[in-house]
């Protein structure tokens, strides 16, 4: 049996990229972007990779970047409509679309909000104007605040944001005053992360001074009693939601190692073989230009392999000890078509160090085993 | 034979003993030009990057003198380091003379002196030359006074050369003629060949460089090794020019090399006699004593499953390295592995570094120790070379430890620093004289303090300027005990040491300090500590990590998170697995690194 399918369409644009920022984003400069020739790119992109997905019905759409809501509302309909006439798209599909402060207004929040977008995920990061600064972010703290009133004001009834912690000269009153302020928005979701010095980006080549480890640590603790006491649930590592139907279905899927298609500039997809479930990665041009060029050609593609043998079960522990429910062995052996008992020895290394607890059949990371994932995944490598 | 003259080359390291060999070589026609690579004597690459020769060399030229005769030399290299003294000695034994090559620059150092005290002993013509004239820091003036004073040579007539520029080379040539002596040697007589060294070669087996004294030999004589008795047929013999060029006789006086196709170089034994099969020689050679390894450490593959090819790695290493010894050994802490015992500690290092490079190991060696003598209740004396294998405290009647003397050669004013060091590792000194701005000092120093980090201590302590050179004395008791090193309560058997008692307190302290810095922060808080038995006598704590998680992982490039953690694995493989704790493989060398800043 195939697993679920997401669709994931990448826009490669920003207002101006961040220096923390590790993902494929360009800023856009005087030149602008051409957003009909990078639709039509899409179109033709997703018209040669139908095949793959055949009929299958896809859980969920993520429209990331990039600053995707750099779109016209107009753009952003256009799009949606092409991938529902094309894909077969389940009734309670879950549509989001990432949104930066900085490009947020009521009338596109609207508009996309009428062509079907259904979630909308919008990069806070801080509401501290300073911390704001010091990220390289091109909005301030009354803009993020405007972006969220924005959005329910614009019909979003699923809204998640992202709030960045231990920042350059961030103190932990100021972390939690930031969490305070996002709880105080009763956001659906909240994704709350650390921030982390990713290799290629400005930071690690010119490195800021961020808090101590152990302020990094009270932070943590701090935040995630607010969030419980909030009533958010921890459900994966650095995601917390309100409800458990406001679970983010689109990253759920990556979590429970799901297939997905990537569209657009360095999209990368996740697909399993209808015939014998191998499974194949692919990754899309990164740059721009190179990707609409060869869009709807084989070309479009920068990397294309399978991935073999114990590599998928890392695979698939990456993603599926990050969540707080784990992993049935039914799941296990569904996606990555090995038996559990290739792996049970880990696994009970696992529980002797504390890192692995199994309840109800459900094999998962104890607190400990969150804490310290990176360990737990070693083995498994 | 009157036209031989076999000599050796004496310098401290750096002094341009290898750079004056290669003009030698160039002014002699030994090589064309483009063959010509610098330094042509130090082959080994290890060799040629620390800038130090470790096998003994040797090469033929053929100079036409003024006198218009064609002169044959052979010169026999000598390696310039402490641990290599015992070389020197059997490179000096095939020689009428030697070149002391003094830095005019740096003047005489104590390297020099203990090679040409090895020299007038073997009672060599010591011709002292002063290298690197052209530098302007150059005092030739004051360098001849140090050597007059110090090693007690004549030195007014010393030539002046650059060897860099080649400058003085041709005068040095022609005092070699007159100051040398030609070997003296009975041309009819049985043959009598002193063996200088041997090694394996790939092509033709084991290599011997011989130095023909009586007699001669030819391609195809049956040849007797006199301590073994065995009889082999001579298949192949030549000289080095410096490349290897085959003759048919080797005649007395002269250095070359001989193959028999025999694949054991200890059936061709350094410092043995060979004789004719036919008409054998009475008695042998004087020959020359062989020394025993001095220094002792475990050295263990990371990966277990290496042992084998590491047993292959040494056996092949032994095959040109008599000196180099070792058996089995197991560790609770480090698996299977081996004892290996070495000359010194640059002997040491190169060994390691040899077997990393040539054989692709990955090698956690242990402290180093020495070798104690170690006298049981009931009596019994054993060597110990291992602080694991130390007798239960209650059945020790008495450790004695090596004894050395230690010559240091120092500036005036680094003198006071000099002793404090050297009573810090409880010396005693026995001399200590003025020479000019130099200051001889002779101190009985116990091995085991010096092979720690002594050498390293000396020369910051003296800015570089202090030289040293040892000699063994005795073993002699000492109040000596086993520090121990427990890692969350368990003892590490490969971390513990032999120290003096009066030490082990601050030895305790820096070596637990030490650990703590090479020890990663982990999931665990490690305890560290240092301890004689039972008794504690320091602790640290390497804290444990508050939490080891990538903090955002969203679909996309998982395949990078993968390779990201497969890497990591790949470097916890060069750490040693201690029950849940992972110790890095330096961290068995941290005794080394006490006192120094990383």
């Amino acid at each position: 049996m195939l697993p679920p399918l997401a669709l994931y369409i990448h826009f490669p644009w920003c207002i101006r990229k961040c220096p923390y920022c590790d993902f494929n984003s360009h800023g856009v400069g005087h030149a602008g972007f051409d957003e009909a020739g990078y639709l039509a790119a899409l179109a033709s992109d997703l018209e040669m990779s139908l095949p793959a997905i055949e009929s299958r019905e896809v859980r969920s759409v993520f429209i990331g970047g990039g600053t995707p809501s750099l779109l016209s509302g107009a753009g952003a309909g256009h799009m949606l409509q092409l991938i529902e006439s094309k894909v077969a798209l389940a009734p309670d599909c879950e549509i989001t679309l990432e949104a930066n402060p900085g490009a947020a207004d009521l009338r596109r929040f609207a508009e996309y909000r009428a062509a079907g977008v259904n979630r909308l995920s919008i990069g806070i990061q801080s509401f501290n104007d300073t911390a704001l600064r010091a990220l390289g972010r091109v909005h301030d703290s009354s803009e993020a605040r405007a972006a969220i009133v924005h959005a329910r004001h614009a019909g979003f009834t699923n809204l998640n944001l992202d709030i960045i912690h231990t920042l350059p000269g961030q103190t932990v009153p100021d972390a939690v005053a930031d969490l305070q302020t996002a709880i105080e928005f009763r956001p659906e979701h909240l994704s709350w992360y650390q921030l982390t010095i990713e290799p290629g980006t400005v930071f690690s080549r010119n490195p800021p001074i961020l808090p101590d480890e152990d302020t990094g640590w009270e932070i943590q603790e701090a935040g995630r009693e607010l969030l419980a006491a909030a009533g958010y649930e921890n459900y994966e590592i650095s995601a917390w939601a309100k409800a458990e139907d406001t679970h983010c279905v689109h990253n759920l899927n990556y979590w429970r190692f799901g297939d997905y298609l990537g569209i657009g500039a360095g999209a990368h997809s996740k697909l399993s073989n209808p015939l014998n479930g191998g499974i194949r990665r692919e990754v899309r041009q990164a740059s721009p230009a190179e990707y609409m060029r060869y869009s709807g050609t084989t070309a479009m593609l920068s990397s294309n392999y399978l991935v073999e043998g114990c590599a998928i079960d890392l695979e698939f522990m990456l993603n599926a000890l990050r969540l707080r429910e784990g992993f049935s062995s039914a799941l296990f052996e569904e996606r990555t078509g090995h038996a559990l008992a290739t792996i049970r020895d880990r696994i009970e290394q696992g529980q002797d160090l504390g890192l692995i607890e199994i309840q109800q059949e459900c094999i998962r990371p104890t607190v400990k085993g969150q804490r310290y994932l990176n360990d737990l995944l070693q083995l498994f490598v | 034979m009157q036209n031989i003259r076999n000599f050796s080359i004496i310098a401290h390291i750096d002094h341009g003993k290898s750079t004056l060999a290669d003009r030698f070589i160039q002014h002699c026609g030994g090589l064309t030009e483009r063959e010509m690579s610098e330094q042509v004597l130090d082959s080994m690459d290890l060799e040629r990057e620390r800038g130090i020769t470790i096998k003994a060399q040797s090469v033929r030229l053929e100079y036409r003198a003024v006198d218009g005769q064609i002169y044959q030399f052979n010169i026999i290299d000598t390696p310039g380091h402490v641990d290599f003294s015992y070389e020197v000695s059997r490179s000096l034994s095939a020689c009428e003379g030697a070149l002391l090559v003094v830095d005019a620059a740096q003047g005489v150092e104590a390297q020099s002196v203990a090679n040409c005290f090895t020299a007038i002993e073997n009672n060599l013509e010591v011709l002292p030359v002063l290298n690197k004239i052209d530098l302007p820091s150059a005092d030739p003036e004051k360098v001849i006074v140090e050597i007059e004073e110090i090693i007690g040579i004549e030195a007014m007539d010393a030539v002046r050369v650059s060897a860099k520029t080649g400058q003085g080379v041709p005068e040095l040539l022609e005092q070699i003629i007159r100051g040398i002596p030609p070997p003296k040697g009975n041309v009819t007589g049985p043959l009598k060949a002193l063996i200088i060294d041997s090694w394996f070669d790939n092509y033709l087996g084991v290599v011997s460089l011989v130095r023909v004294f009586d007699g001669a030999i030819n391609t195809g004589d049956k040849i007797r090794v006199m301590s073994t008795g065995q009889n082999h047929e001579i298949t192949q013999l030549g000289v080095f020019t410096p490349k290897r060029t085959v003759r048919q006789t080797l005649a007395t006086g002269e250095v070359g090399y001989v193959v028999t196709g025999l694949k054991d170089i200890n059936a061709a034994p350094v410092g043995d006699t060979l004789t004719s099969a036919r008409t054998p020689a009475a008695t042998p050679l004087a020959g020359f004593k062989i020394i025993q390894p001095r220094v002792f450490a475990g050295m263990f593959p990371v990966d277990s499953g290496e042992f084998e090819n590491f047993r292959d790695a040494l056996s092949k290493l032994k095959l040109n390295d008599a000196s180099l010894h070792y058996e089995p050994e197991t560790s609770q802490a480090l698996g299977s592995g081996f004892r290996c015992g070495f000359l010194g500690m640059l002997h040491m290092e190169i060994v390691q570094e040899r077997l990393e490079r040539e054989y692709d190991l990955d090698l956690i060696t242990t402290t180093p120790t020495v070798v104690y003598e170690v006298e049981t209740t009931d009596g019994q004396v054993t060597r110990v070379d291992n602080p694991a294998k130390l007798p239960d405290p209650g059945r020790l009647k008495e450790i004695r430890e090596p004894i050395i003397r230690a010559d240091i050669l120092v500036p005036q004013e680094y003198i006071g620093n000099v002793i404090t060091l050297c009573i810090e590792k409880r010396g005693i000194q026995k001399r200590m004289q003025y020479l000019g701005k130099q200051m001889s000092l002779e101190f009985e120093l116990p091995l085991n303090e010096v092979v720690l980090d002594f050498f390293d201590r000396l020369k910051s302590v003296s800015r570089g300027y202090a030289s040293f050179d040892y000699t063994y004395l005795r073993h002699q008791p000492a109040n000596l005990v086993k520090l121990d090193i427990l890692i969350n309560g368990d003892r590490v058997d490969a971390l513990s040491c032999i120290v003096h008692y009066d030490m082990a307190m601050k030895r305790g302290g820096e070596l637990a300090r030490k650990l703590k810095e090479f020890i990663p922060r982990q999931m665990f808080e490690v305890a560290i500590q240092a301890a004689i038995g039972s008794k504690i006598l320091a602790r640290t704590t390497v804290k444990a990590l508050r939490k080891n998680v990538t903090a955002k992982c969203y679909g996309g490039d998982i395949t990078r998170k993968r390779k990201l953690l497969e890497k990591q694995k790949e470097g916890k493989k060069r750490m040693k697995q201690f029950g849940s704790i992972e110790i890095p493989q330096k961290a068995f060398m941290a005794i080394l690194h006490v006192g120094k800043e990383e």
